[in-house]
């Protein structure tokens, strides 16, 4: 009887491990920056596509989350924790912690998918935009705003719209590559772009201020430190009495009118390409994706405190539209 | 898990450079110096630049980004000593500036090293029988030679009228030593190793970012005081040693923090918080085994 029961618990033993082998769960590190609220988004995104497509956490896969808090020496610390812990994939997010990760994954087969990564290429997170076969085991989603689609619909506001006014920290990579992408395509649209640099939250409203007369529009990228004080821009744009046009809905309260997509969205795209590379898909497969962007969201209040209207053609594109404090859907007919 | 060690050494090492700049200001000179913010990523810059855009060798950019380090030193030492801005508004101001020229050094605020030979890649290989020991021996190495080196020259005459100059200064002018060019010395030496070490970290790493020296000070003292409450001497080569073992000490709590802080319950955002509790457990100990000391002698 003994030795029944002792084989008994052996047997047991070894299909519980057998179990455990073979149910052992998926390890994603995720691993960004700064606590953010667009970072934040993005992470929350990915994790929401997993669930929804099946992997229910703590059974199918496990979660390693990390923030660097700013600190770029502790953004290595985490892919490097990450990679003693044998995690199965990486969710990098925003450009210095994809950078860490592919730095110290570089030669392995772990899989590295970035997010809120503007440029990969300048960034040199993968050779080619394209082409992916050169990238090895990185890829994921650019979150390039269509900053000439943005100008050209301040331009649609009204005719008289000419100078276009930008705040913009110059030490943030990805609000720089931007509004160099605004400085180039303004002439061919016939726009001239005005500039005033802020470098700390606290310079903003200064920034936005030196803009007061001197431009028709105000236009903001997904510029963290202009984002964080982007009341002062809206004063300011209100004060000269122009539109002010925001690359982030979210920001839809204080702006007069905002284009672009939500970072919750852009995480739901991280999460979509994170499923491919799951299901077998190659890294080395998968090109650089862009976040899809189309939908105009007006603020009817904001426009009513400076007295503009907007033209029918733009209304007519508006998928969303905040009146009297409530957000409006458009319903699909 | 063993990995993991390794690379707290090999990130004490190469921010540990940094923490001797900080601690050759901070204990030497007693001049609370915040320049290092800027001049870390002045080094990184430099050097980023230089192998990016001018092909040049990852060995010799860091004694170039040591170089650009110690003129911003100068800078502030210049400012403090010749135009008579207090220590600790010069080092604000050279740090605010250095922001704006590294911004122009690099032509951006992000510049990759993924796609070039940096020092640390280039020892992986060539040093390949060490296996995973390969880029530690090497920032190790260059970390003591510095270290050694340092010891050597505050043993000089020079060395003693500098750590004069920190413990006494009306008495080593009545020795007829200009404290002046001690503060301007002790300045450009200590940013040439925060530059020098930024430009390590950022091969390391792999990418040169203008945000990237952002609390180097703040890492730099915590170094100093967490090795100076474990090893209490007044004697050179043991205080830069402390130097370095509390550089250790501080990426170790960091990673394990990282590694094992769930288990207790801490939380990604907790970080900082027990990054400070240690400095603070560092502050504190020292300060009750002394008030220890004076009530037994009190008695």
């Amino acid at each position: 009887m003994k030795r029944f029961i002792a084989g008994l618990g052996v047997g047991v033993l070894v299909i519980g491990i057998a179990i455990a082998a073979v149910s052992a769960p998926l390890r994603i590190g995720i691993t960004k920056i700064v606590e953010h609220p667009a970072l934040d988004a993005v992470e929350q995104g990915v994790i929401d596509t997993l669930t929804a497509a099946g992997y229910e956490e703590g059974v199918d896969v496990e979660y390693l989350l990390a923030s660097a808090q700013g600190d770029f020496g502790t953004a290595m610390s985490i892919a490097q924790n990450y990679q003693a812990q044998n995690v199965d994939l990486v969710v990098a997010i925003a450009t210095p912690s994809a950078q860490a990760a592919v730095e110290v994954f570089r030669g392995t087969d772990v899989p590295i998918i970035y997010g809120a990564v503007t440029d990969p290429v300048g960034a040199e997170l993968v050779q080619d935009a394209t082409d992916p076969s050169g990238n090895e085991n990185v890829t994921g989603v650019s979150d390039m705003i269509p900053v000439a689609a943005h100008l050209q619909l301040l331009q649609d506001l009204s005719s008289e719209i000419e100078k276009i006014g930008i705040v913009y920290n110059p030490g943030e990579a990805n609000s720089v590559v931007l509004t160099e992408m605004a400085l180039a395509a303004g002439p061919d649209l016939g726009l001239e772009i005005v500039t005033a640099t802020a470098d700390t939250t606290a310079n903003v409203p200064l920034a936005a201020q030196s803009l007061v007369g001197r431009v028709d529009a105000y236009y903001v990228t997904t510029d963290n430190t202009v984002v964080s004080a982007i009341d002062s821009v809206l004063a300011a744009s209100e004060e000269a009495g122009v539109p002010f046009l925001m690359a982030d809905p979210t920001s839809l309260a204080q702006a007069t009118l905002a284009a672009g997509f939500d970072y919750y969205e852009h995480g739901l795209t991280v999460g979509q390409i994170v499923l491919d590379v799951l299901s077998g898909v190659g890294t080395d497969e998968i090109p650089v994706t862009y976040q899809p962007s189309a939908q105009v969201h007006l603020n009817l209040d904001a426009a009513a405190r400076i007295g503009f209207e907007f033209p029918a053609a733009v209304i007519d594109q508006a998928s969303t539209v905040l009146y009297g404090d409530v957000i409006w859907q458009r319903q699909d007919p | 898990m063993a990995m993991l060690w390794i690379h707290a050494f090999e990130q004490g090492f190469a921010y540990g450079i940094a923490a001797l700049g900080v601690f050759l200001t901070y204990r030497i000179l007693d001049f609370p110096d915040l320049t290092v913010d800027g001049s870390f990523v002045t080094g990184a810059a430099i050097a980023s630049v230089l192998l990016v855009q001018a092909g040049f060798d990852p060995f010799s950019v860091l004694l170039l980004a040591f170089l650009a380090g110690a003129l911003a030193g100068t800078m502030t030492g210049l400012l403090n000593t010749q135009l008579g801005i207090t220590n600790l508004l010069a080092g604000v101001l050279m740090m605010i500036m250095l922001y704006s020229i590294n911004l122009r050094i690099m032509g951006r605020p992000n510049l990759s090293l993924l796609r070039v030979d940096t020092a640390t890649r280039i020892v992986n290989a060539a040093w390949s029988p060490l296996g995973v020991f390969a880029i530690l021996a090497f920032v190790g190495l260059l970390t003591f030679a510095i270290k050694f080196l340092l010891d050597g020259f505050l043993r000089t005459e020079l060395g003693f009228a500098l750590r004069a100059t920190g413990d006494s200064e009306s008495m080593i002018t009545a020795q007829g030593v200009n404290t002046k060019t001690m503060k301007i010395l002790g300045l450009a030496l200590s940013n040439g190793l925060v530059a020098l070490s930024g430009a390590l970290v950022a091969q390391y790493s792999g990418f040169a970012d203008v945000g990237m020296g952002i609390g180097t000070i703040v890492t730099g003292l915590a170094a100093v005081i967490i090795g100076g409450a474990l090893i209490r001497s007044q004697r050179v080569g043991w205080m830069t040693l402390s130097v370095l073992l509390g550089s250790f000490v501080y990426r170790a709590a960091v990673i394990l923090a990282l590694r094992y802080g769930y288990v207790v319950g801490f939380e990604a955002s907790d970080l900082k918080m027990i990054t400070s509790l240690l400095v603070i457990l560092a502050l504190v100990v020292p300060y009750i085994r002394e008030r220890r000391l004076k009530k037994v002698s009190a008695c």
